[in-house]
C-alpha cells in the first residue's frame, strides 16, 4: 500500500475534512464556501469568480450591509465527480446583467461531466453523470436526476422526484425506503489520500 | 492550482485589444487564431487551430471546456471524457467547400464563429470549414460536426448534435432528441443586448491575460 | 444488451400470493417450502412482475408483521400542491378549480419544459440599433409565456397577456389567436343579465369548447329538472321513439346513476318530460365532419405543423381549442399546459388499516411522522460477482469482482457473493432455499453454498466507528480467515468452497457464496426465438428470517406465534426474493 504512495497526495485535505483534488480548477476560491467533508474530484471546475454584481440592498439605499460575495456555497458531504462544472447562474436584472449565487445543501452528488447552473439544490440530491442543470433551476431535497438529463432553465423540481429526459420531466417518485440511499458519508470515506474500501 | 496545460505548439494569434481571455484558457495549434472585439474566453476553454484557422467574431462568449477547432485528425480528444461521445466522425476535406457563410479567409479546415455567438460549457465545434452564424447559442455539451454550417440566431439545446457537413437554416432550434423547430420569439435584439450586458460584467470579473498567448 | 448488467435483488410482496400468507405454520428449518421445488416461485411467470419490488419500495406493517408493497397499501392524500410554485392547494379548491395549478405555472405544449413569463419585445426601431441603452425597462408588457428549452412562445399561437401575474385566469379568457373567450362564470352571469336576453345566444357551435359545452348542458338539464312543466312541448315535439326519447334517456341515466331514479316515481315522471339540447346555448354541439380545412392546412404547413400524439395528450382537456371530433391537430392550436398538481400521500396497511407511512402535511418539509419501511425490518441483500481465480491464495484476492456486468459464460460455474445486512437490533437467523434449477426454458443450476447462517445485530455504529482502521482491517481479516481456515482448504479453486460456511462476516452483515452454472442458450431447431430478457439469469430464493424480539407491551395478541408471559418471543418472516445475477452469453 505505502510503496506506491506519491510524495504529495492527490487531494488537499482541509481542517474541516474537505478533500479537494489538486487537479480541480477552482476559480475565485474566496467566493466558494465549502461546508466540510466535501469531495471535489480532479478536473472539476468551480467558478467562484462569477459573483453577484448587483445587490438589491445597495440600490434601495440605507446602510450598506457587508456584502456577501459568496458565489457558490456547498454543504457538507457533497461529492463533485470528475469533469463536473459548477457555475453561478446569470440573468438580466432590471436591465443589467448579474450572476446570482448557487447554493447547494448537504449530501449532494454531482455525476461526472455534469454542468450545474442551478439557483439552489437542496439536500440529499443525486445528479447523474453527463447531466445539464439549466440556469436558475431549483432542485428541492431528495431528488434523483438520472444520467444524461437536461434540466431546462428555471425548472423547479419538487422533493422526492425522479427526473430524466431531455428536457427533464418527473418520471417517478423516490420511495419511502429510498431515502437512505442519498447518504454520502460512506462515499466520502472512499476517496482521498488514503481511501478506505467501500463498506458492504 | 493546477498549471494550465499548454500542450502542443503555440499558435499565432490575432487578438482585439478589447477582448477578455482567462489565463486558464488553452490555445493550441499552428494556424492563426483571431478573436475580435469584446469577446470573452472563459477558463479551460480550448481553441485548437492545428487543422486550420480559428476565427471568433465580435462579442462572442466561449465557456469552460468548450472545444473550438480540433478534430479526430488533430489527435486531440474532447475534454468531455465521461459523456459518451459516439466515435468522432473523421472530417474529410470534401466538405470544406460548403463553408459558404464563412469569412472570406476561411481555410479548408477552419472554424468561423460570427458575432454574438455563445459557445456553452463543454460544447464542441469541430474544425473543417465549420461556420456558426451570428447570434447563435451552442448549448452545453452540444456538438457541431466538421464542416457544418449553422445559420444565424440558431439555438442548439444542451447535448444536441449537428452532424458533420449539415447546413442549419437561420433561427433553427436544434433539440437534443434530433427534432428541429423555428425560433419565432423575435427576440434577437433583446438577446444580443443581454449578451452585451453579460460581457460587460464578465470583463470586470475575469482578469484578462492576453499577453500570455501573444 | 451492450449496457453492463447490474445485479439486483427484488422481493416479493405477499399480497399477490394467497398461499404465502398462511403457510407460516409449516416448514422445517432447512426448507421453507414444504414441497421444495414444486412450489418454487417463478420470477418469469407473467404475474410475478407485479409483485416483485426492490427493497426500497416496500413498506412493513408492524402490527401484521408483514411486508407491504405499493400495490397493496391504501393511499390517502394528505396535501395537494403545485410542483412548480410549491403552493399548497386546499382540497376544497380542487372540486371547483380542477387538478391543475391555477396560478401562473405552465408547461410547454411542445416539449413540456417549464414556461417562463417574458415581456414581448416591442418592435425595435432599426435606426436605433447602435444605441445600446434603449431597453432600460425590460419588464414592460405585453407578456408571453416562453419555453426555456425549445423556445416555444405563446405568441406563436397568438396569445399575449396584459399582466405578468394571474396568467391562468387571463389564459382562460383567451383563445388561440387572441380572441376572447367567455369563462363559465361570465356565461352564467350573461345568461342572467336581462340586457342579453333578447339577443341571440352569443355562442355558435364553433365557439363551444369542452368547458363551455359542459356548462351549457349542465345548465340546460338543471333548468329542466327544476321546471317539469316547461318541457311538455319538447315531449310532443320529439315523440317517444328514437335515441333521444325520454324513455331511453331515463334508461341511460338509471344505468349511470345506479338505478336510484327508477324507483323514484316523481323523478321518473319528470324525466319523461325531458328533452334533449337543441342549440349550442343548450349544449348541443354538432360534430364537425368537414375536414377540408384541416386538409388544406396540412397541405400548406406540412407535417412540421402538426402536433404529435404526445403533445395532444399533454393538453389540459378543459382548456383546449375547439374540441370533440377535431382534437387539436396542429401546433398552432396547442395551448400552454397548466401544471398538474402533485400530492403527498400517507399509506395504510390493507389488512389492519394501521398507518405505515405518513408525511408531514407541509409542502416544504421532507419529514415523515410515520415511515415504516421494509428496509429497517428485513435484511438487505446485495449481489456481487466473485472472481475465484486460482493461485493467489489469500482471502483478499478473492474480494475483487470479475468484470462487472460482463455476460456469464454458459455451462461454466460462476460465483456470486450475497451480502445480507441486518437492520434490526437483534441477531437474526437466516435460512435460504433455492430451487436446484431455475424455472423457465433455460434451467441454470443453483447451489447456495451456505443456506443457513446468523447475522449479528445492528449494534451501535459507534462501537465500530471508534475502532481505528487498522484494527478493523485486522478484525475483518480475522473473521474471514476464520471462515476460510475452518473450511480447511482455502479458496484456491471453486471446488474447495466449503459447504455450510459463510464467506465473510462483519458487524451486522454476512456474505455467503452462491454457485450458479448458467444454462446454455442454444436453441434447438424450431424453438421459438429468445424473448426479451430471457437471457437474464434470475434465481428465485426463499428467505426465512428468525429472531427473538422483546415483547412489546402495547401490541398484545398481534404476534403470530404463541405469546407467553416471558419478555422475549420468537418472530419469523419468510418471503421470496429474486436475484438477477447477469446475462448469459449468447452464441
Amino acid at each position: 500500500m505505502s510503496s506506491r504512495r506519491p510524495p504529495r497526495g492527490e487531494y488537499i485535505e482541509t481542517d474541516t475534512g474537505n478533500k479537494v483534488a489538486r487537479k480541480a480548477t477552482l476559480v475565485g476560491t474566496q467566493n466558494i464556501m465549502l461546508g466540510g467533508k466535501t469531495v471535489i474530484q480532479p478536473d472539476a471546475i468551480i467558478r467562484g469568480d462569477l459573483v453577484r454584481t448587483i445587490h438589491p440592498s445597495s440600490q434601495s439605499g440605507g446602510n450598506a450591509a457587508p456584502q456577501n460575495n459568496t458565489a457558490i456555497s456547498i454543504g457538507r458531504y457533497c461529492f463533485l465527480s470528475r469533469n463536473c462544472c459548477l457555475r453561478p447562474p446569470g440573468r438580466l436584472y432590471k436591465g443589467a446583467f448579474t450572476y446570482m449565487p448557487l447554493r447547494m445543501g448537504d449530501h449532494v452528488f454531482i455525476g461526472a461531466g455534469s454542468v450545474v447552473q442551478a439557483a439552489s439544490i437542496g439536500s440529499h440530491v443525486h445528479i447523474g453523470a453527463g447531466s445539464v442543470i439549466g440556469e436558475f433551476a431549483i432542485i428541492k431535497d431528495y431528488v434523483r436526476i438520472l444520467d444524461g438529463t437536461v434540466v431546462p432553465p428555471n425548472m423547479v423540481i419538487p422533493s422526492f422526484s425522479i427526473v430524466a429526459g431531455q428536457p427533464a420531466r418527473v418520471i417517478g417518485e423516490v420511495p419511502e425506503g429510498g431515502h437512505e440511499a442519498f447518504e454520502l458519508r460512506d462515499l466520502y470515506k472512499t476517496v482521498g489520500n488514503n481511501p478506505q474500501p467501500a463498506p458492504h | 492550482m493546477a498549471p494550465s496545460a499548454q500542450s502542443g505548439p503555440k499558435p499565432p494569434v490575432h487578438f482585439s485589444s478589447s477582448l477578455t481571455i482567462a489565463e486558464l484558457a488553452v490555445l493550441t495549434g499552428a494556424h492563426h487564431i483571431s478573436i475580435h472585439s469584446e469577446s470573452v474566453i472563459h477558463p479551460r476553454a480550448r481553441l485548437d487551430s492545428l487543422a486550420g484557422r480559428v476565427t471568433i467574431g465580435r462579442r462572442c462568449v466561449v465557456h469552460e471546456r468548450a472545444m473550438i477547432g480540433g478534430s479526430a485528425s488533430s489527435g486531440l480528444t474532447s475534454a468531455r471524457s465521461s459523456v459518451a461521445s459516439p466515435g468522432v466522425l473523421s472530417p474529410t476535406a470534401a466538405v470544406a467547400g460548403s463553408g459558404g457563410e464563412a469569412s472570406q479567409s476561411a481555410t479548408p479546415q477552419s472554424v468561423t464563429l460570427g458575432d454574438y455567438v455563445t459557445v456553452e460549457v463543454g460544447a464542441t465545434i469541430e474544425a473543417g470549414g465549420t461556420a456558426v452564424g451570428d447570434g447563435t447559442v451552442v448549448g452545453v455539451g452540444a456538438r457541431v460536426g466538421a464542416g457544418a454550417v449553422v445559420g444565424k440566431h440558431c439555438t442548439l439545446t444542451p447535448q444536441s448534435v449537428v452532424s458533420p457537413g449539415e447546413v442549419v437554416p437561420d433561427f433553427t432550434v436544434v433539440l437534443a432528441n434530433g427534432m428541429r423547430r423555428t425560433d419565432r420569439r423575435g427576440m434577437t435584439e433583446l438577446k444580443n443586448k443581454g449578451l452585451a450586458r453579460q460581457i460587460e460584467v464578465l470583463r470586470r470579473l475575469i482578469s484578462s491575460k492576453p499577453a500570455k498567448f501573444a | 444488451m451492450a449496457t453492463a448488467f447490474t445485479p439486483y435483488s427484488y422481493i416479493q410482496c405477499p399480497c399477490s400470493d394467497i398461499t404465502l400468507t398462511d403457510r407460516r405454520s409449516g416448514g422445517s428449518p432447512t426448507t421453507s417450502e414444504p414441497d421444495g421445488d414444486d412450489h418454487a416461485f417463478d420470477p418469469r411467470a407473467p404475474r410475478s412482475s407485479f409483485s416483485l419490488y426492490p427493497l426500497e419500495y416496500l413498506m412493513y406493517c408492524e402490527d401484521c408483521h408483514q411486508i407491504r408493497c405499493p400495490r397493496c397499501v391504501a393511499e390517502e392524500i394528505v396535501t395537494y400542491y403545485c410542483p412548480n410554485c410549491l403552493f399548497e392547494v386546499p382540497s376544497s379548491n380542487l372540486k371547483s378549480e380542477g387538478n391543475r395549478c391555477n396560478r401562473s405555472c405552465f408547461q410547454c405544449p411542445v416539449c413540456i419544459g417549464p414556461l417562463a413569463i417574458t415581456s414581448v419585445e416591442t418592435k425595435p426601431d432599426p435606426n436605433l440599433l447602435a444605441a445600446p441603452d434603449n431597453s432600460a425597462t425590460p419588464l414592460a408588457g405585453p407578456y408571453a409565456l416562453t419555453c426555456s428549452y425549445c423556445l416555444w412562445t405563446s405568441t406563436e399561437v397568438g396569445i399575449q397577456f396584459d399582466k405578468h401575474n394571474g396568467i391562468h385566469a387571463q389564459l382562460a379568457k383567451l383563445r388561440n389567436g387572441g380572441t376572447t373567450r367567455l369563462t363559465a362564470k361570465e356565461r352564467k352571469e350573461r345568461r342572467k343579465d336581462p340586457s342579453y336576453k333578447g339577443q341571440p345566444p352569443p355562442t355558435d357551435s364553433q365557439d363551444l369548447d369542452h368547458e363551455a359545452q359542459f356548462a351549457n348542458l349542465k345548465a340546460f338539464y338543471q333548468g329542466q329538472l327544476a321546471d317539469p312543466n316547461a318541457a311538455d312541448a319538447g315531449l310532443a315535439l320529439l315523440g317517444d321513439l328514437g335515441f333521444s326519447s325520454p324513455t331511453s334517456l331515463s334508461r341511460i341515466m338509471s344505468i349511470y346513476t345506479g338505478g336510484g331514479l327508477l324507483h323514484d316515481k316523481k323523478a321518473k315522471a319528470r324525466l319523461g318530460a325531458m328533452r334533449e339540447a337543441l342549440d349550442p346555448d343548450e349544449g348541443l354541439l354538432v360534430a364537425s365532419l368537414d375536414e377540408s380545412a384541416a386538409i388544406a392546412k396540412l397541405r400548406s404547413e406540412g407535417l412540421d405543423g402538426t402536433a404529435s400524439a404526445a403533445q395532444r395528450l399533454g393538453q389540459a382537456p378543459n382548456l383546449v381549442e375547439p374540441p370533440l371530433h377535431g382534437r387539436e391537430r396542429f401546433l398552432d392550436s396547442l395551448r400552454p399546459v397548466p401544471h398538474l398538481l402533485r400530492t403527498k400521500r400517507s399509506k395504510r396497511c390493507p389488512v389492519c388499516r394501521h398507518i405505515i407511512s405518513k408525511p408531514e402535511s407541509k409542502v416544504q418539509t421532507t419529514r415523515f411522522r410515520i415511515r415504516l419501511v421494509a428496509g429497517s425490518y428485513i435484511p438487505s441483500i446485495s449481489v456481487r460477482q466473485l472472481a475465484l481465480s486460482g493461485g493467489t491464495g489469500t482471502g483478499t484476492s478473492a474480494s475483487g469482482a470479475a468484470v462487472p456486468g460482463a455476460p456469464l459464460e454458459p455451462l461454466k460455474p460462476a460465483y456470486f457473493l450475497l451480502t445480507f445486512k441486518n437492520p434490526i437490533f437483534e441477531t437474526i437467523k437466516v435460512t435460504l432455499g433455492a430451487p436446484v434449477t431455475t424455472p423457465g426454458r433455460f434451467a441454470s443450476r443453483v447451489t447456495v453454498i451456505c443456506p443457513e447462517f446468523e447475522v449479528d445485530a445492528n449494534t451501535d455504529v459507534w462501537d465500530e466507528a471508534l475502532k481505528d482502521n487498522a484494527e478493523r482491517d485486522r478484525e475483518q481479516r480475522r473473521r474471514r480467515g476464520e471462515s476460510i481456515s475452518a473450511g480447511g482448504g482455502g479458496i484456491n479453486s471453486a471446488n474447495q468452497l466449503e459447504v455450510g460456511k459463510i464467506w465473510e462476516r462483519g458487524r451486522n452483515w454476512v456474505s455467503i457464496v452462491v454457485e450458479v452454472v448458467p444454462a446454455s442458450l442454444a436453441l434447438a431447431p424450431g424453438d421459438p426465438p429468445l424473448r426479451e430478457d430471457e437471457d437474464v439469469l434470475e434465481i428465485p430464493m426463499s428467505v426465512r428470517v428468525e429472531w427473538e424480539a422483546e415483547m412489546a407491551g402495547d401490541e398484545v395478541g398481534a404476534a403470530p406465534s404463541r405469546s407467553n408471559s416471558e419478555a422475549r418471543e420468537k418472530r419469523e418472516l419468510a418471503y421470496w426474493c429474486v436475484l438477477g445475477l447477469g446475462r448469459i452469453r449468447q452464441r
